[in-house]
C-alpha cells in the first residue's frame, strides 16, 4: 500500500472526532470519502496533511512513517473548498508558487507553469489577477498550483462545493483527466453522493468519526447506510416506469 | 421657482472646514496684530525665519517629534502585527483581548502618574527613550486590536496552504501574510504615528519638560499667549500628518477601494 493509516484517533476536549481510523490506498488511485457535515472528514484530512496532530496512531507514506514530519516535509498538499488563490499574485505566479518556494530555476518554472496552464485550459489568463477569473477558473488554478509541485498525496476537501452544477461537472471531468495525466494519488472528500461514486477508484463512507472502506462500488451502493438506496427509491417513485438498476 | 440650496450649503461647509487651516497659516505669517487693528502690523515670513533660530527650538522639536513618532509607529505596528497572531489563535483569546483595552480605561495623564514610579526606577524619566516606551504602551494595544480582524480562519488556511505546498513559517510570512496585510500595516502605521504625534498628557509627565515634542511646544506657546508662534508650530504639527494622509490615499485607500 502506498498510503497506510493505522488506528488514528483524535479528540477535541471530550468529543472523539476521529475514531480508530485505519485504511490503505494504492498509488495513483483516488479514494472518494462520502460523509455528512461534521462527521470528521476535514479533521482526518488535516491529520494526514500534518496540520492537526493525532492523539494516537500512525501514518505511513510509501513505507515511511511520517507521524513526526512537518506539513512542509510531507509532500502532501491539502486543497480547501475555497480556492484560496493569493490575491496579490497573478495567475502565473499563483501556479508557480510552490516551485518558487523550492527555489527552482526560473526557466524550469516558466516551462512547467506554461505546460500546466495548457493542461488547465487557461491559456491567455496568466497575467490576470485572481479576482478577474470565474469560480471554475479559480478552482482550476488552485488545482494547478497543487499538482505542479508533484505531491505524493493530494487531499481534496469538498473542492467543488461552492460551484454551480454545470461548472462542477466540468471540474469533475478535468480532475479525472489531470489525475490520469499526472498519476495523482488522492483522497477526495465530498458530501455529494453522485460525485463520490464518479470521482473515486475506491469509495468509503465516514460516519461519526468512523470510516468504512468498501471493497467495490457495488458494496457501497448496496449498503443502506450510504443513502444510495434511498436515492434510487426516490427517483423510482418519481419515474415509476423506469427499472431499478439494481 | 425653487432655489437649489445644495451648492451654497456645500460651499459654506467647505469654507468652514478650511477656515481654521487657512487662518493658522495667516496667523503664522502675522505679528503685532492688536485690537482694534483690522489687519496685522506686520505680515511676512519673519516668524518662519525664526524657526531656524536655536532659541525657539522649533526645528529641534519637529525633528524630535518625528523621531519619537516614527520609532513608536514602526515598533508598535510590527510588534502588534506579530503578537496579534499569537493572541488571535490563543485558546484564551477573549481574556487577552480584554487586557489590551486596559490602557484605555485610564486617561493618559492618570496612566502616566501610575507609571511614573516605575519609569523613575528604570531611569526612563525625563528622557526620549522613556517617552517612546510610554507612548508605545498606548499604541501597542491599539495595534493589537487593529490587527485582530486580520487573523481569521481564512488567513490561517492561507498559512496552512503554504506549509503543505512545502513552505516554511518564514516563507509564509514573507511571501503571503505580509503582502496580504500590506494595506492594514500602512494604515496602522499611519494611525499609531498620529497617536504618538499628537500625544500630550503622557509625554508631558514622563518627559517632565525635558523632552519637548512639537505638541508640548504648541501648548507652551499657547500658555505664553504667543499666538503667532503657536500658529507656526501648529502648521508644523499638521504638516507630517497631511503628508502621511496623502501617501495613504495614494498608495493604500485607492487600492483598497
Amino acid at each position: 500500500m502506498f498510503l497506510e493509516v493505522k488506528n488514528v484517533v483524535k479528540s477535541f476536549q471530550q468529543e472523539q472526532v476521529v475514531k480508530d481510523l485505519s485504511f490503505g490506498l494504492e498509488a495513483h488511485k483516488t479514494l472518494s470519502i462520502l460523509g455528512k457535515s461534521g462527521c470528521g472528514k476535514t479533521t482526518m484530512l488535516k491529520i494526514l496533511g500534518g496540520l492537526v496532530k493525532p492523539d494516537s496512531g500512525h501514518i505511513l507514506l510509501n513505507g515511511n512513517l511520517i507521524d513526526e514530519q512537518s506539513p512542509s516535509d510531507r509532500h502532501i498538499v491539502y486543497l480547501y473548498q475555497e480556492d484560496l488563490l493569493f490575491p496579490h499574485l497573478t495567475i502565473f505566479e499563483n501556479i508557480a508558487f510552490g516551485l518558487r518556494l523550492k527555489k527552482m530555476p526560473r526557466e524550469e518554472v516558466n516551462a512547467k507553469v506554461e505546460n500546466m496552464v495548457h493542461s488547465l485550459e487557461l491559456e491567455g489568463q496568466e497575467t490576470k489577477m485572481p479576482h478577474q477569473l470565474s469560480g471554475g477558473q479559480r478552482q482550476r488554478v488552485s488545482f494547478g498550483r497543487a499538482i505542479i509541485t508533484n505531491p505524493s498525496l493530494l487531499l481534496l476537501d469538498e473542492p467543488f462545493g461552492s460551484l454551480d452544477t454545470g461548472t462542477r461537472q466540468r471540474m469533475q471531468e478535468l480532475f479525472k483527466k489531470l489525475a490520469a495525466e499526472f498519476r495523482i494519488t488522492s483522497l477526495f472528500v465530498t458530501h455529494d453522493l453522485k460525485e463520490a461514486i464518479l470521482m473515486g477508484d475506491e469509495i468509503a463512507y465516514m460516519r461519526s468519526g468512523q470510516l468504512t472502506v468498501y471493497p467495490d462500488k457495488e458494496g457501497f451502493i448496496r449498503d443502506p447506510a450510504t443513502g444510495v438506496q434511498d436515492e434510487i427509491a426516490f427517483w423510482g417513485e418519481l419515474l415509476p416506469g423506469s427499472s431499478n438498476p439494481l | 421657482m425653487r432655489v437649489n440650496w445644495k451648492p451654497f450649503v456645500l460651499t459654506l461647509v467647505v469654507l468652514l472646514t478650511l477656515f481654521p487651516f487657512v487662518y493658522l497659516v495667516l496667523l503664522s505669517l502675522a505679528s503685532q496684530w492688536r485690537f482694534p487693528a483690522l489687519l496685522p502690523g506686520y505680515f511676512g515670513l519673519d516668524n518662519w525665519r525664526t524657526i531656524w533660530a536655536s532659541e525657539v527650538g522649533l526645528v529641534s522639536s519637529f525633528l524630535l517629534s518625528t523621531l519619537i513618532s516614527l520609532s513608536v509607529a514602526t515598533v508598535s505596528t510590527l510588534s502588534g502585527f506579530l503578537i496579534s497572531r499569537s493572541v488571535a489563535y490563543h485558546p484564551r483569546k477573549r481574556l487577552l483581548t480584554l487586557f489590551t483595552y486596559f490602557p484605555y480605561l485610564l486617561a493618559p495623564v492618570v496612566l502616566a502618574a501610575c507609571l511614573s514610579y516605575f519609569f523613575l526606577k528604570l531611569g526612563l524619566f525625563g528622557n526620549v527613550t522613556g517617552v517612546i516606551v510610554a507612548q508605545f504602551m498606548i499604541t501597542f494595544p491599539y495595534s493589537l486590536i487593529f490587527f485582530s480582524s486580520f487573523w481569521s480562519e481564512r488567513t490561517k488556511s492561507f498559512e496552512e496552504l503554504v506549509f503543505t505546498l512545502g513552505g516554511t513559517r518564514r516563507q509564509a510570512f514573507v511571501k503571503v501574510l505580509l503582502p496580504l496585510a500590506r494595506g492594514m500595516l500602512l494604515i496602522c502605521f499611519f494611525q499609531t504615528f498620529l497617536i504618538s504625534w499628537f500625544e500630550y498628557g503622557l509625554t508631558s509627565i514622563i518627559g517632565v519638560g525635558k523632552v519637548q515634542t512639537l505638541t508640548i511646544k504648541v501648548f507652551l506657546f499657547i500658555k505664553e499667549a504667543n499666538f503667532y508662534y503657536g500658529a507656526l508650530s501648529c502648521c508644523l504639527l499638521i504638516f507630517p500628518p497631511v503628508v502621511l494622509l496623502y501617501l495613504n490615499k495614494k498608495y493604500v485607500f485607492n487600492k483598497l477601494v
